[in-house]
């Protein structure tokens, strides 16, 4: 059999355009409805999707309260509480929170995801971040945001003791940020040890990615920018006895699909017409580490910005795609709102299909972590007419091949 | 009862001992699906960290409370389920986070424990070898607490006003940070997680020493005791209630349940009568029932002790609401 493609299912409440939750198909309650989230994994796992995927963030998202309030992103459920409902509320799908090297302890964090491990029978995974916001800093003691850095630097740390607790390594860490006496006081995870994910696609971000991670989530606009991405973080496997299909590479892709072409563009531009220009401004200024974007003429390029401390690697897309497509602030804006940056495909199930097939094909993705614009529509959408159409050209699995989320993902057993 | 008072009742599943038998999901699910059909209050999930610090230990729990108690909210709709969580192991935002949205998923049964006790060996795995000294210990924890109760406090109950036409999720106003700036932390809030449906998850304080009595007198919903000699007992109680009246509390706002352990051969019913024995004594509002998580013990409890109980008038027959808050009799969640 040739290869197959992976596909995440990355939940996020009312959707991920930013205006989703005004869509008159959309739960507008979705961020606090449990049942909504059961019965998406419910289709997710139907579908036979590799994983769920959730985002997180310890704080709000926006520092303006105005313009917070004219989103729905303040509030929502805590990733990993989540999860664990949804654990038992599924039989195969695998489960992957994120949660930040920056504000937990590694022993904890260990702990935390080895249960869900063994309340989901072998099916967790732990997205590791180090955390860009400064309005998450203000909620840990913090002054400001620490250096990307020294983020980094402690995340290295953080990932070599959590994956020595998994591994049932016995002796104690005494390190530069942490230390930690005993061995973890769980059984082994039934899948050896919980599946490392990692989204940061900097330059040290590759590095740790390639030094421990199992999956790598990014955003990738162009074919190129996301064959370059895929070529370098295999390469830099080897440093570290790596084979390249140790790692799988998940760029997102955030699809608005429908029978005809026609009508998959009125539902784009019917949740375009949602965003208000203040709202789309905002975000886009959040991920560029800017907090003045909206001094600047909104139909006028984007200014030259000092580089990031938050998320480099996504301020070096957006000010590429800005020169690339000569965008203005508002234009950019608009584009960022639908996915945050990541790539977004309007078209019938049979054309975000080809594209699909033609990264992946084209060796510049291992699979996709799939972003639908809102809920639940978009994932049915996806579920009901994209998978289909995959599985019948044999890109995607008709059933799971196994148990747990590494056999899913074809990624060894640790010893 | 004269008064109709009835008493409280929580269930701790304690690990079986016997080598080779894992404490699967499925089984503990079943043990607490019984205890809420027998109507208790809540059951009380310990943590798998080592708390008795001995190698000796018990079988820990295979999971740790906070995943357990979501898993748990899914296949239960009635009883609460608090977890305990140390405040050494989080972080105040993100276990007051967490709690919070244990809540939500629960639709308002959840519960925080925090032992108000240092663990020596939590403190080594937590980058903290050399510990807090007892009484930095208890200034931290009584701030920890305090930035969590405030928390969970950030969002007025009509604050999401998922208005589409007019664009406003929320209304600004009815956001609140909480800026704390204290000996042993910072944090800014607000949760980025929605009110609790209970208003706040219920706080439950255990480990207390005597100087934590005030802290718990202050910031406690509900107060776990060990159990002692019946002898003094109820001093110990109405010295607790005079603390509570002279935190400007309602003495009957916070719960006072001590913990009962009941062997696991069988001798059951006698301990109806042990049960209404300290109750009339008024040396508490109820009890938590420490049991082997098994089912047949937890049905043995359930078929015999417990409709005893209710034929002596000291348990009521079902649930008065749907939260946890309305089960204990305490205020919130717009339930009274
Ligand atoms: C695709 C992608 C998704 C991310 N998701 C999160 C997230 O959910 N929460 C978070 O705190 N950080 C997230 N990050 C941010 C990174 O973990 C990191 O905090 C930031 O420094 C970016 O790292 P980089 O410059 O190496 O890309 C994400 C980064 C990428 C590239």
């Amino acid at each position: 059999m040739t290869a197959q493609m992976k596909l995440g299912a990355f939940l996020w409440a009312t959707g991920h355009h930013i205006a989703a939750w005004r869509h008159p198909k959309v739960h507008v309650t979705a961020g606090i409805d449990i049942d909504h989230y059961i019965q998406l994994a419910r289709t997710a796992e139907a579908a036979k999707f590799d994983m769920i995927f959730c985002e997180d963030a310890a704080g709000l998202r926006e520092a303006n309260v105005g313009i917070a309030s004219q989103t729905s992103r303040s509030i929502g459920f805590e990733p990993i509480s989540l999860l664990s409902a949804l654990a038992v509320q599924t039989s195969r799908i695998g489960l992957v929170s994120t949660a930040s090297t920056s504000y937990n302890e590694p022993y904890g964090l260990a702990r935390t995801f080895l249960s869900l491990d063994h309340l989901s029978g072998g099916r967790a995974g732990w997205n590791l971040v180090t955390s860009a916001s400064p309005i998450e800093a203000a909620n840990f003691g913090s002054t400001g945001l620490k250096l990307h850095a020294d983020r980094y630097e402690r995340a290295r740390e953080f990932a070599e003791v959590v994956t020595g607790l998994w591994h049932g390594k016995s002796s104690g860490h005494d390190g530069q940020s942490f230390s930690v006496r005993d061995p973890l006081d769980l059984p082994r995870s039934p899948q050896g040890a919980p599946v490392m994910v990692q989204a940061g696609a900097s330059d040290v971000g590759r590095d740790l990615a390639a030094r421990t991670a199992d999956v790598v989530f990014t955003a990738a606009q162009t074919f190129e920018e996301a064959k370059a991405f895929y070529d370098d973080l295999k390469g830099r496997l080897a440093a570290y006895g790596r084979e390249p299909d140790d790692i799988k590479i998940m760029p997102g892709v955030s699809p608005v699909v429908a029978e005809t072409e026609t009508e998959a563009r009125e539902k784009h531009e019917e949740l375009q017409a949602l965003i208000p220009d203040d709202v789309g401004v905002a975000l886009l200024s959040s991920y560029l580490s800017i907090s003045d974007l909206w001094r600047y003429p909104i139909d006028g390029p984007l200014p030259e910005l000092p580089e990031s401390e938050g998320m480099k690697s996504r301020q070096a897309l957006v000010v590429e795609q800005s020169r690339r497509d000569g965008l203005s602030i508002r234009q950019l804006a608009r584009h960022f709102a639908g996915a945050r940056g990541h790539w977004r495909i309007v078209g019938t199930p049979a054309q975000v299909a080809d594209e699909l097939q033609s990264r992946f094909e084209g060796g510049a993705a291992d699979g996709f972590n799939v972003m639908p614009s809102y809920f639940p529509g978009e994932l049915d959408a996806f579920a009901t007419l994209v998978v289909p159409e995959l599985q019948r050209r044999g890109l995607f699995r008709r059933d799971y091949e196994g148990r747990t989320l590494r056999d899913h993902l074809g990624l060894k057993r640790p010893a | 009862m004269d008064n109709g008072a009835t008493m409280h009742l929580a269930v701790s599943p304690v690990p079986d001992t016997s080598p080779g038998t894992g404490l699967e999901f499925n089984r503990l699910a079943s043990f607490v699906q019984r205890a809420e059909a027998a109507k208790l209050d809540m059951v009380l999930l310990a943590d798998a960290a080592p708390t008795s610090g001995g190698e000796s230990a018990n079988k820990p729990m295979p999971f740790e409370s906070t995943t357990l108690l979501a898993a748990l909210a899914t296949v239960t709709n009635g009883i609460g389920l608090v977890a305990a969580a140390s405040t050494m192991a989080h972080q105040p935002y993100n276990l007051g986070r967490r709690v919070a949205s244990l809540d939500i998923i629960s639709h308002g049964r959840a519960g925080w424990n925090a032992t108000m006790a240092q663990v020596p060996r939590e403190a080594a795995n937590f980058s903290r070898p050399e510990g807090f000294s007892a009484d930095d210990f208890r200034r931290r924890s009584e701030e920890y607490i305090g930035i969590v109760q405030g928390l969970w406090r950030g969002w007025d109950r009509d604050a999401l006003l998922f208005d589409k036409s007019g664009g406003r999720f929320h209304d600004p106003e009815k956001m609140h940070l909480l800026d704390h700036k204290g000996e042993f932390f910072s944090v800014r809030g607000p949760l980025n997680v929605a009110r609790s449906p209970q208003d706040t998850p219920v706080l439950v304080l255990s480990g207390l020493s005597e100087p934590d009595l005030d802290i718990a007198a202050r910031a406690a919903d509900v107060i776990l005791l060990e159990s002692g000699p019946i002898e003094g007992a109820n001093l110990r109680y109405d010295n607790l209630k005079r603390r509570i009246a002279a935190c400007g509390r309602d003495p009957d706002s916070v719960k006072v349940l001590t913990n009962i352990s009941l062997a696991a051969d069988g001798r059951l019913t006698a301990a109806a009568d042990r049960l209404e024995e300290q109750f009339h004594a008024k040396s508490c509002d109820g009890f938590n029932i420490q049991l082997p998580a098994q089912l047949p013990v937890i049905d043995e409890f359930a078929d015999l002790v417990v409709p005893e109980l209710r034929r002596r008038g000291l348990f009521r027959e079902n649930y008065r609401g749907t939260t946890l808050r309305s089960h204990l009799g305490l205020v919130g969640g717009g339930e009274q």
